[in-house]
């Protein structure tokens, strides 16, 4: 029986960041149990929802090294929501199976070229191939936005994928995003932004407004909105075998969620 | 391509022109009014605080001393829906959401920072949150964009008017975009005065996402969380964007939050966490500019008797989005 405890496993993956580790993430803490809860297996993760929590003990898994919140906020603050019964009931649950919760999230946008969200999002969508030297950026062959949303929500199994634009417009230059990171779709050097979740409207760049103009004037521009959950839970597996390269007395496995939603016909 | 195709630009800007006759308007012959007193008059009937630096509400584009035609309202003044305005001889567009793609609301676009990696999270950073964040690199001037310079060049040409009104429209109460949603859904007889509460007849999630999808013509931009044979009664409404505080006062009391946009990591994972542990309880999303279309309806009806001279009408917007099915 291994005695490996969640601070020696947090360490190992401060020692094998590749990149200094930042100490000032508010997100990148302890969001239930400490370094001395003893490790029985690691499940990384999207959101750590109830859910996710019963998949993972049912798994042989402790320790969640979810990259998004635990209690319903970015900030995990706990006050905003503890008033609230499913809180109680959520907490009830962690203590009883001896939960360690170790959110990841800055240190793994802060790898550049190396960001798990990255890497497993473009590997999932299948254009891992067609990546060119830009951050980020894509060059397919070309296709229609409607054959190309159609293929991507093939592969992820994605029901409540929301597509902007013209299906017909021919597009090549795809700039990816995760999360909440949506890059901006009037980039002079891309045609689709493929995203997991953005504002609608009084953002820095509203995409849904600027795609629909650019239409109407004749301008190529297409946005695809695959959820932020679908967006990002790709990575998390990237995350599980970097952790495995370091971690060997326990399993460490990826542990997926259900998409929260369903779209109607 | 990039550049603005100029046979499609000038057909769509022709188009407005080669209309006529144009509709008789309604409203006082003879009288006239200028975009300056109608929003003046909008104020002054509103009442409240108007001189709030962090209100995105005023004007955008266009001469407010220009006499007004015609009224349109809308959620959101695309180029379609000014074309659809200038065609029914209307200039001034009231509309609630922004018309130059971005809160800045500008005809250019703002100076802009380059895309990092962790993304912005206005819905969820907190002070502490943002102290943590790398100091942004500098702000550098937005290169000249061929969609803001097509926009504000259609606006100019047919000397329109865009006046924005939304964080004071939504402050009404009751709230006019819940009010729209009600009165469009056919709920008005199950609601009570503020629109806290919605109490419908049962019926299965299901058939209420089938109900909202036909009343507000939504295409793609829905997405529910939550048992399609759950049977659902009392339906919160909260229309536009609503952090996970509102939602938090709102599921314990209904059966099925019915919202415009909602964060993501807030209240779908709390509706989720909610349904996973037993609760019987759904969310529904239509989106934010469908959910507040109704709303602007309302408006226009508003306005006919603030600003009787001239004719206000309401001009829906298509759903943004559209999926394809698996």
């Amino acid at each position: 029986m291994s005695t490996l405890t969640a601070g020696e496993v947090i360490a190992r993956m401060k020692a094998n960041h590749g990149v200094a580790w930042s100490e000032r993430s508010k997100r990148d803490t302890f969001k239930f149990g400490g370094p001395d809860t003893v490790v029985k297996g690691i499940a990384t993760a999207m959101f750590c929802s109830y859910q996710l929590l019963e998949r993972a003990v049912a798994a042989g898994c402790n320790m969640i090294i979810p990259h998004e919140d635990t209690y319903w906020n970015d900030a995990d603050t706990v006050s905003i929501v503890s008033g609230d019964p499913g809180y109680q009931k959520k907490v009830d649950f962690m203590r009883e199976h001896d939960i360690v919760i170790y959110r990841m999230h800055d240190n793994v946008h802060a790898m550049g070229k190396a960001d798990f969200t990255w890497i497993g999002l473009a590997r999932a969508l299948g254009i891992t191939q067609y990546e060119i030297p830009t951050l980020h950026h894509f060059l397919l062959p070309e296709t229609t936005l409607g054959e190309l949303a159609a293929t991507f929500q093939k592969r992820l199994g994605d029901k409540a994928l929301r597509v902007v634009g013209d299906p017909k417009v021919k597009v090549s230059r795809l700039q990816l995003g995760v999360g909440y990171a949506t890059p901006a779709v009037n980039a002079t050097d891309v045609d689709v932004v493929v995203s997991g979740e953005q504002q609608e409207t009084d953002g820095m760049l509203d995409s849904p407004e600027y795609v629909l103009d650019a239409n109407t004037l004749g301008i190529t521009k297409g946005w695809i909105m695959l959820g932020h959950h679908i967006s990002e839970e790709q990575g998390m597996l990237e995350m599980a075998a970097w952790i495995k390269g370091f971690v060997p007395e326990v399993p460490v496995q990826l542990v997926r969620a259900d998409e929260p939603f369903w779209a109607p016909k | 391509m990039h550049e603005i195709s100029r046979r499609k630009f000038v057909a769509l800007t022709a188009a407005g022109v080669a209309v006529a006759p144009l509709p008789i308007w309604g409203g006082v012959p003879g009288a006239s009014v200028t975009a300056q007193q109608v929003a003046d008059r909008i104020q002054k009937s509103m009442g409240g605080e108007w001189n709030d630096p962090k209100s995105v509400d005023g004007f955008k584009a266009g001469d407010p001393s220009a006499t007004v035609t015609g009224i349109v309202t809308t959620s959101l003044a695309t180029l379609d829906v000014l074309s659809q305005a200038v065609k029914a001889g209307a200039n001034m567009i009231i509309t609630s959401e922004p018309t130059f793609f971005a809160k800045a609301d500008t005809p250019a676009p703002a100076p802009r920072r380059a895309f990092g990696g962790a993304g912005r999270r206005p819905g969820g950073e907190t002070e502490a949150t943002a102290a943590a964040a790398p100091p942004p690199p500098p702000a550098v001037p937005a290169p000249p964009d061929p969609v803001f310079i097509g926009k504000d060049e259609f606006i100019k040409k047919h000397n329109l008017i865009v006046w924005r009104i939304s964080d004071h429209w939504a402050q009404r109460a009751p709230n006019p975009f819940a009010q729209g949603i009600v009165d469009t859904l056919g709920w008005s007889k199950f609601a009570n005065g503020n629109l806290s509460e919605v109490a419908i007849p049962g019926t299965s999630l299901g058939a209420l996402v089938a109900h909202v999808k036909a009343g507000l013509k939504s295409r793609g931009g829905m997405r529910v969380v939550g048992d399609p044979k759950l049977t659902v009664r009392k339906v919160a409404l909260l229309p536009s964007s609503t952090p996970i505080e509102t939602a938090l006062k709102a599921l314990p009391n209904a059966d099925v939050i019915l919202a415009g946009e909602v964060r993501e990591w807030e209240t779908v994972e709390y509706v989720k966490d909610t349904i996973d542990m037993g609760g019987k309880k759904a969310l529904v999303l239509v989106g934010r500019v469908v959910s507040e279309g109704p709303g602007m309806q309302i408006c226009a009806q508003w306005l006919k008797t603030v600003v009787p001279e001239v004719r206000s009408t309401w001009l829906p917007v298509v759903d943004p989005y559209w999926r394809p099915t698996l």
